[in-house]
């Protein structure tokens, strides 16, 4: 322990002091810093997750609009790669 | 917070969404399990053209037999192809008439391919499509 040591140990209890006072004395105002800081993380997921999503949809170059199929588990871009397909077979 | 939150979730469902609206085609042959039917809707053709595309695929021979005898296909190899009808496409129509199916029967895949014609820059365009893919094959 030398003075400088001191002196940052004595600092870092003074603001945490000080934050405990701020819990007991005003309850209702931590709690409602807790659900802001919630809020705003999940505000800051959705966006993450919808530009992923967006990012996804738009960025990927894709060959059609939307595809429709009466079978599950063949993926969207075969039938496109399909009708493109048959295009070139029937001039070759 | 709430306030933020009820303007972006909308936004992004409708960022997320993309039509889904089923062509009267795919929807009259959707249900026959001896098929496999699919549509590809706003399918590149070219630059600025798209047309929509309806397959479908017999699943065994049988089906192919019964497919071919719908679409009065006599042929039984190679492609067949044909201008037709919007509504009826097993009618033939001449090169002309819009909108229209340009059907293509593949024996080999035992599949049916319409692509639709509205107007005749579509029908360039699928041949552009044509040559250009044998040209980039070559």
């Amino acid at each position: 322990m030398d003075e400088k040591h001191f002196e940052e140990l004595w600092e870092q209890e003074e603001r945490q002091g000080l934050q405990r006072r701020l819990q007991q004395e005003y309850p209702a105002w931590q709690q409602r810093r807790r659900v802001r800081r919630t809020a705003l993380a999940s505000v800051a997921v959705v966006l993450v997750a919808g530009f992923s999503i967006f990012n996804f949809h738009f960025s990927t170059p894709k060959s059609y609009d939307s595809v429709a199929c009466n079978r599950s588990g063949i993926a969207e871009g075969h039938w496109a790669a399909e009708a493109s397909r048959i295009l070139t077979i029937e001039t070759l | 917070m709430k306030r933020l939150l009820l303007i972006l979730m909308p936004l992004m469902l409708l960022a997320c969404s993309h039509e889904e609206t089923e062509l009267p085609l795919y929807q009259r042959y959707a249900p026959r399990t001896d098929l496999t039917v699919a549509q590809v809707k706003g399918f590149q053709i070219g630059d600025t053209l798209k047309t929509d595309v309806v397959l479908l695929v017999a699943d065994d021979s049988a089906a192919w037999a019964e497919l071919k005898a719908e679409f009065d296909i006599r042929t039984s190899e190679g492609v067949t192809s044909w201008m037709g009808d919007i509504d009826e496409p097993a009618r033939r129509v001449k090169r002309s008439v819009r909108p229209a199916w340009r059907a293509m029967a593949v024996h080999a895949d035992r599949t049916v391919a319409f692509y639709r014609i509205d107007i005749e820059e579509q029908r360039q365009a699928l041949l552009d499509y044509q040559m250009k893919t044998i040209e980039n094959k070559q």
